[in-house]
Formats: C-alpha cells, sequence, structure tokens
C-alpha cells in the first residue's frame, strides 16, 4: 500500500485542510501533500508541473464552496488542460453538501468526466478508508 | 400642496375635450388627445398618468379597441370608458376585451367624472400600493434565499470541521499538534460567532427604527481605541485616529458604529503579514453638518475587478481571511440609513482607504 501516494488539497477552511492532512498522514505511510486555499494557485501549480509529483496518479481533494474560485470553477478550468495533464490526477470532492439537501450541486459536480466521487464532510478514518479500496478496484 | 393627478381624455372630438378640459383642470392636470397616436405619445411621455378616459366612438379605433391596447403596453393607468347610454354592447366588450375599472354615461356631468376620479385614483394607489410591496417582498424572498444557501455553508462548514477535528483528536497522541488543532477549531468558532453577530446587525439594520442623538466622535473613537489597541500592539500595526469635531452632530449612533466596527476589522484583519511598517489610520471631521471619516490601511488592497463586488451580501474577495461575506453589506445597508456614502480606494499590495459621509440630522 506504500508506494508513494500524492494528493492535493484544496479547501479555503485551514482547519479541514489541517485535518484532510492528518487524516492522510494517519491512513498512508508514504505520502506527499500539498495544500492550497485558493483554488485558483493550485490550478496554476498543475499547469506549471504538469507531471505532477508522482509517478502514480495525484489524488486532488477538493472543496465546492470556496471564494474567487470554486470547485466548479476549478474542474471546469481544470479540464480545459491537455488530456496527459489530466490523466495525471484524479479529482475528489469532499463538500459539507450532501445528496438529500443539494441533489443538483452534487449531480452537477459528478457529471463531470474528471470527478471521481464525493466524500461528505467531516472526513474520518473510515471514509478514507472506504475511498482508498474503491480507489484500488477501480485502477 | 402634492402635485395634481394626471388623467388623459381621449376623443375625436375637439368640442368635448374642449369641455372636459375646462370642467375638470382646476383639479387635475388634464392632458386630452384627439386621436390614438397622440394619446400613446401623453402616455409614454407621462408614465405617472393615472386615469385614461375614451370616448368609444371615433374614427380611426373605437375606445374598446385602444384600451385593449394600452391594456397590455401601458398596464398602469386605470381605464373608463365615456360612452352613450344604450351602447350596452360596447359597454360588455370594454369591460371583456379592454379590462376597463368602470364607465361613464354620455352626456356626463362633473359631478360624475370627479367621483369615477376620486374611485380610479384609489383603485390605482392600492395598485402601486401592492406592486410596490410586491417589490419589496421579492427582494426578501431573494436575500431569504441567499440565506438559506449561506446558513448551510457558513454555518454548517465550521461546524462539520470542529466535529471532524474531534474525530480526528481520537486518534491524536502528539500534544503539539493537539495545540495546532485547537487553534484552529477556536479560529473556526470565533467565525461562527462572527457569522451569528452579524447576522443580528443585518437583521437589526433591515428590521430596526431610527434613534436620532447626538453623536460624540471623541467618545467612539475612544471605546474603539480601548478595542482595537490590543489588535495593534500583538500584530504590530501603528494605530492612529485623528478626530475634528467642535460642532453637534446627530444621527442614530447604533449604525454608525456598525461602520466603524466593520471598517476597523477588515482594516486589521486585512493587514499584510509579511509587511514591516502596518498601519492603520482614522481620520473625523466634522464640518458644516456633515462627518467626513477616512478609514486607510496599508494591508493586502482588493483587486480591482472585485472593488465593485465588495457590498454585496455574501460576496467574499479573499480566501485566506475568513469573512462571512455580510460586513461591507451591513455597512452599506448602515449608510443607506443615515442617508451617507461610501467610496473606495484601494491598491493591491498597498492598502485600501474608505472615505465615508455621513450627514448630521
Amino acid at each position: 500500500m506504500n508506494i508513494g501516494h500524492s494528493f492535493i488539497i484544496i479547501d479555503d477552511s485551514e482547519l479541514d485542510s489541517f485535518l484532510t492532512r492528518k487524516f492522510l498522514e494517519l491512513t498512508y505511510k508514504d505520502v506527499t501533500i500539498e495544500s492550497f486555499q485558493d483554488a485558483r494557485q493550485a490550478l496554476d501549480t498543475i499547469r506549471e508541473t504538469p507531471g505532477g509529483n508522482s509517478l502514480t496518479q495525484t489524488i486532488i481533494l477538493l472543496d465546492l464552496q470556496m471564494p474567487l474560485m470554486n470547485g466548479f470553477q476549478f474542474v471546469e478550468e481544470f479540464e480545459k488542460l491537455p488530456a496527459e495533464v489530466q490523466k495525471k490526477y484524479k479529482v475528489i470532492v469532499q463538500t459539507i453538501l450532501t445528496s438529500k439537501s443539494d441533489p443538483n450541486d452534487i449531480s452537477n459536480i459528478l457529471a463531470y468526466k474528471t470527478v471521481n466521487s464525493v466524500i461528505q464532510k467531516p472526513l474520518s478514518r473510515g471514509k478514507l478508508l472506504s475511498l482508498s479500496e474503491q480507489l484500488r478496484s477501480d485502477v | 400642496m402634492p402635485d395634481k393627478i394626471k388623467i388623459l381624455y381621449v376623443d375625436d372630438e375637439a368640442d368635448n375635450l374642449v369641455g372636459f378640459k375646462a370642467s375638470l383642470r382646476l383639479h387635475y392636470k388634464v392632458f386630452t388627445a384627439v386621436n390614438v397616436p397622440q394619446a400613446l405619445s401623453y402616455l409614454d411621455n407621462n408614465p405617472d398618468i393615472r386615469v385614461v378616459f375614451c370616448d368609444q366612438r371615433m374614427p380611426d379605433k373605437t375606445g374598446v379597441d385602444f384600451f385593449e391596447e394600452i391594456r397590455i403596453s401601458h398596464p398602469l393607468p386605470v381605464r373608463i370608458l365615456i360612452t352613450a347610454y344604450t351602447n350596452v354592447e360596447s359597454i360588455i366588450d370594454a369591460i371583456n376585451k379592454g379590462n376597463i375599472f368602470r364607465y361613464v354615461k354620455k352626456p356626463w356631468t362633473e359631478a360624475d367624472l370627479i367621483a369615477a376620479i376620486d374611485e380610479a385614483n384609489k383603485f390605482y394607489m392600492a395598485n402601486s400600493m401592492l406592486s410596490i410591496k410586491n417589490e419589496e417582498l421579492q427582494k426578501a424572498y431573494n436575500e431569504l434565499n441567499k440565506f438559506a444557501h449561506s446558513v448551510s455553508h457558513d454555518i454548517r462548514g465550521p461546524l462539520t470541521g470542529i466535529l471532524g477535528a474531534i474525530n480526528l483528536a481520537r486518534e491524536m497522541d502528539d500534544a503539539e499538534e493537539m495545540k495546532e488543532m485547537m487553534f484552529l477549531m477556536e479560529k473556526s468558532v470565533k467565525k461562527l460567532d462572527a457569522y451569528v453577530l452579524s447576522m443580528h446587525d443585518y437583521y437589526s439594520l433591515q428590521r430596526g427604527e431610527l434613534k436620532i442623538r447626538e453623536i460624540d466622535f471623541h467618545k467612539i473613537m475612544d471605546e474603539l481605541k480601548g478595542i482595537y489597541d490590543i489588535n495593534a500592539r500583538i500584530n504590530h500595526i501603528e494605530f492612529t485616529i485623528n478626530v475634528k469635531q467642535e460642532e453637534t452632530f446627530r444621527n442614530d449612533e447604533a449604525p454608525v458604529k456598525l461602520i466603524f466596527n466593520n471598517l476597523l476589522s477588515n482594516a486589521f484583519k486585512y493587514q499584510d503579514k509579511k509587511s514591516k511598517t502596518k498601519s492603520v489610520e482614522v481620520d473625523i471631521e466634522v464640518r458644516k453638518n456633515i462627518a467626513t471619516i477616512y478609514v486607510k490601511d496599508t494591508g493586502i488592497g482588493i483587486l480591482g475587478s472585485h472593488v465593485g463586488e465588495i457590498f454585496n451580501l455574501f460576496y467574499r474577495s479573499n480566501s485566506v481571511e475568513v469573512g462571512s461575506g455580510l460586513g461591507l453589506y451591513n455597512v452599506k445597508s448602515a449608510l443607506s440609513k443615515l442617508n451617507g456614502q461610501i467610496e473606495v480606494n484601494s491598491v493591491l499590495h498597498q492598502g485600501t482607504t474608505f472615505k465615508v459621509t455621513i450627514p448630521s440630522i
């Protein structure tokens, strides 16, 4: 399981991004994490390092509701990047929105082809574990 | 005395028009038109015409047809048909097609007309009050929508964060990490608290009555200095206040304080942490019944393309600092209550200056 996992956290909340980082560190032994409070900076970084940071796919953990550039706008821009860049990443959305209270937002974000799945906040170790199960079976 | 009510009378017979105008000109502002195009041009140029009379029998168009047309193009004026006694067909038609308010029989008496105008005017007023109320309701409804949306994010956001932190705490044993997390949790709680407080500000601004009294800016600033001096010391921000007030100034104090509080907390919050010389300066001058206030900071500034939006409800132009998107919106509502103005001048990475002017009452 420790073949070097790479993550990018995009979340405007300091606490949430701290939590995600800690949960990732607890779950994976060998892990590279970059975090951004501003989605535009994340996009610029991805654009400038098109090869990504690792040999494996980098998982982008994306918050939806953020000022300046929200999760939807981020995905919109991300899907304009060259296909070989997009292939290096997998987008997982982390949000407080629920499929019950905001069914449209949830189905809209899942409609993007680069968006793999949606995790409901708050994050827990259990949620991360079932996510990595799912990612492994995807490959 | 209020302006005279504007009424329009359309009739192809010039004699009727003259008679009509002669008997009503004292009480009303009367427009008369001999044909439909002329009538339409009066309606276009005088959108405040409240009552339109029209004769049924005209060569180019019947009164009913005319009403049917303006019912769509000029729906506000109240429509009254003038028609000969026997013409029942046209009256039924007028009611069904032209949707008229009532009709006046020919030959009319002055008393008939005045009574009709009086009733029509009441109807017009009720209708326009209704549409004003409707607009207000629509606005309130739109804001409610925004609130419902924001509640889910701005209140649930910090809460789920704290919940997540509790989940994580069960698996953590490093005290230093724990402290770091506590610090971030505290920030979230404060954010939530600030949100609830500004929600209260929002509510009291929307619903509260004005309470006019004398305002001493020296006193207000002394209070605020006490609050912000601590922040200034901890973060090495030079904080200066200059007040020039020699005359009495009257207005509602609560919104004035709210404006200062929001502008100052922004000025302190949006400082450039890397900058060596950080300052916040407040200049107040009361002259000739106007208070002119400058709040200047040497902070991060606002991007030119965002300046137009910063006063909008729930708008946030910064992702690093926690903002509710309510502060400047409340400032703007407070100013509209005080009859004041606000201007922003901001240079990115250099600072922002807000200029506020408030009249004394």
